[in-house]
């Protein structure tokens, strides 16, 4: 039974700080929403309390979705989004998994160099691979960005799959290999179906950082009909020095609405530990 | 039955063959070619008005394909992502096939385009010549590096009915009128709002027609000698100081362009310098604040009126494969009959530097515009009466006179921002 006492404590030390880190992670979401649904007489006025919505309206939205390609960036930048991803999840796991796995020379100078390779810095990458694009014929094309974001992604991708491999008990596969299974069979029947938490994990980190790459799409996309959503709704709904908010606030609202999704989706694999247990019985 | 070791060995070992050939072919392989249909590129800002951006799209591009053959493709981009734009296709070598430049780009790109001193003369000669600001903006090391297209200035935006109530019916003549007014404004709720921030362009809009009003300028005519530590500069700091103290809201400090837009479509500010967008959203979003705001020149300094050169013009890369297509495509765009209707959708926001259009209709659209036209008589480039130079582009992209102007306003002393903009404005002259 919970005493009154232990109630306030309870507050205090799990629903306050629940409570403050929610509002902390909500309001940007909500700041979008209602500037979305603000028409531009409320959004400017200076006299009313900026929180709420008193005529809420959807025109914004309605302008956004037919006056602008919006829907068609967004194909754009789900279809780059997801193929980039698996590209760089199936690289990942084959650069990560000898890592985490094999003992061969160099294999420490490897790991440090993938890390290394994440770190350096788009803005010194963006010119010579678009030299490269250009020379490929690739420039304007979603092939061009396909093939660039797993520059940033794979490096991501093994490194974030070699941490979650070395927590995967060898012992499994030393059983599989005593049972006669060959080290790719061991690999694709046994040690990769473990792994489908850390590839849940490596996959939406690497799908948001696609889907909200800014700099690889703004230089290889130049037509309206081949932009993602970054690069589309800068370029066409800020011009000069006005800024056209209630669209931005409303394609960044829809924007952010399918990586969430994927989120909630996938949001139990994602921190259930399947491997927990599984040397028992 | 398994493969013999060595015959799996060979395979891997072709494949890798082929893979490396492969891809050695891919990277190594010659400028993709154009297809039959030859097609000129151009990067351009997304315009404001976005009438303007359609109008090549929907009528000139079919027009001139119509009439050669050769397709126009237009690609938009943000102001603020052109830079980046033109930085890749200037070091790259592929891309559009001609630019827009904004702002100073064309000194930081000039030696990757085209002279087109004999096309600009010539387009000159026929229109009425040139404006002494058109030359200006486009003159690198005496040749032309662009075709001048527009300025867009930046003018002072006043609110009618509020300063009616201090008083006043035409906007203040001098820099110390305006003050006035601003101070009776501010105590009456309707502070001024100039910004004294990080932006592109509003900060420089009025900071150095200020500095060039008092008789104060970054460097000397030769494009050498620093000569901003002077008496000159002193009092346009000390007017700036006053300036902010007294007729401005606090926030102007970290302001950048666009928020002196939002500040006057919240009705915040009475008085603000910006181009010509305060006016074009407020008439198509709120009617009410249209009707009551006007436009207005710089005010003069003792020294006299000045305006900033915010031009725009479009410059042809030396690499294009299509560079001679691209010339006399810029020839084509630039007679009467394409560039006069380019002008017209754009209600004055953009203002011709050949004085052939001084008494075009486009002017009779908005009386209000007006005096955007004849501000070209005093614009210069921020480092006036120096020559455009790189050490200029460098002293703008570091905010140094902006820096200047703020500082003194956050409280520093007049002596001390003056001391600071000397020693690095001497740092970055030390190359010229």
């Amino acid at each position: 039974m919970v005493t009154g006492h232990g109630r306030i404590e309870h507050i205090v030390r799990v629903w306050l700080p629940v409570a403050f880190f929610l509002v902390l992670a909500l309001f940007p979401f909500y700041w979008m929403a209602i500037t979305s649904i603000k028409p531009n007489a409320e959004l400017y006025n200076k006299n009313v309390m900026p929180l709420i919505v008193r005529a809420p309206t959807l025109k914004h939205y309605v302008d956004l979705l037919t006056k602008s390609s919006f829907l068609l960036w967004t194909w754009n930048t789900m279809l780059v989004a997801a193929v980039a991803t698996a590209i760089s999840l199936v690289l990942g796991v084959m650069l990560a998994y000898p890592l985490a796995r094999m003992r061969f020379a160099g294999a420490g100078l490897i790991a440090m160099t993938v890390a290394a390779i994440y770190l350096v810095p788009q803005p010194l990458l963006f010119i010579p691979l678009a030299d490269v694009i250009n020379r490929l014929g690739l420039g304007n094309t979603l092939t061009s960005v396909i093939l660039t974001y797993p520059t940033m992604l794979v490096p991501f991708c093994a490194w974030l799959l070699l941490g979650y491999f070395k927590t995967v008990p060898k012992e499994l596969e030393e059983a599989a290999r005593i049972d006669g299974a060959s080290r790719l069979q061991t690999m694709r029947q046994v040690f990769l179906p473990l792994c489908t938490p850390g590839f849940i994990s490596a996959g939406i980190f690497a799908f948001t950082l696609s889907q909200n790459e800014f700099l690889y799409a703004l230089i290889f996309l130049t037509k309206t009909t081949v932009r993602t959503v970054p690069v589309g709704v800068i370029s066409e709904l800020i011009r000069g020095d006005v800024f056209y908010w209630g669209q931005l606030m409303a394609g960044a609202l829809l924007g952010s609405i399918p990586v969430a999704l994927i989120y909630s989706f996938f949001v139990e694999h994602y921190v259930a530990g399947l491997t927990t247990g599984s040397v028992k019985g | 039955m398994a493969k013999p070791a060595s015959s799996t060995a060979t395979s891997r070992r072709k494949f890798l063959k082929y893979a490396a050939a492969g891809a050695t072919a891919a990277i190594s392989r010659p400028w993709p070619a154009r297809a039959d249909q030859k097609t000129i590129t151009i990067l351009h800002e997304s315009s404001f008005i976005k009438p303007f951006d359609e109008y090549v799209t929907n009528t000139l591009a079919p027009a001139y394909e119509k009439e050669t053959g050769i397709k126009v493709v237009y690609e938009v981009t943000s102001v603020g992502s052109l830079p980046t734009r033109i930085s890749t296709i200037a070091e790259t070598g592929s891309g559009a096939d001609i630019a827009m430049n904004a702002l100073l780009q064309i000194i930081q790109f000039g030696e990757k385009y085209l002279d087109v001193g004999d096309l600009a003369e010539e387009i000159g000669k026929a229109q009425g010549g040139w404006y002494d600001a058109g030359r200006e903006a486009v003159q690198v090391n005496g040749q032309w590096k662009a075709i001048p297209f527009s300025n867009i200035g930046q003018l002072m935006n006043w609110r009618t009915d509020w300063f009616a109530e201090v008083g006043v019916k035409k906007f203040p003549d001098t820099w110390e009128e305006l003050y006035e007014v601003g101070k009776k404004l501010k105590a009456k709720d309707h502070p001024f709002g100039f910004e004294l921030g990080h932006g592109f362009g509003d900060n420089h809009g009025w900071l150095y027609p200020l500095l060039w009003s008092y008789g104060g300028a970054e460097v000397a005519a030769d494009g050498k000698t620093v000569v901003i530590d002077s008496d000159e500069t002193a009092r346009a700091v000390d007017f700036c100081r006053k300036f902010f103290k007294d007729t401005m809201l606090d926030d102007v400090l970290g302001w950048t362009d666009v928020s002196n837009n939002k500040a006057w479509m919240a009705e915040q500010i009475s008085c603000t310098n910006n181009a010509e967008s305060i006016l074009w959203f407020a008439k198509r979003e709120f009617p009410e604040i249209g009707k009551v705001t006007d436009q207005a020149m710089n005010p003069a300094g003792p020294k006299g009126r000045f305006h900033l050169l915010n031009s725009i013009s479009h410059s042809i890369f030396s690499f294009s494969p299509v560079r001679e297509e691209a010339r006399t495509f810029m020839h084509w765009l630039m007679q009467p009959k394409q560039l006069g209707g380019w002008y017209a959708v754009a209600d004055s926001y953009y203002q011709p530097l050949l004085h052939g259009y001084d008494n075009a209709p486009m002017w009779n659209v908005e009386p209000r515009n007006i005096p955007y036209r004849d501000a070209l008589a005093n614009a210069h480039l921020p480092g006036w009466p120096a020559p455009a130079s790189r050490q200029l582009a460098e002293s703008v992209a570091k905010y140094i006179v902006v820096d200047m102007f703020a500082k003194a306003c956050a409280g520093a002393s007049t002596k001390d921002v003056i001391r600071n903009a000397d020693a690095q404005l001497k740092e970055i002259y030390r190359s010229a």
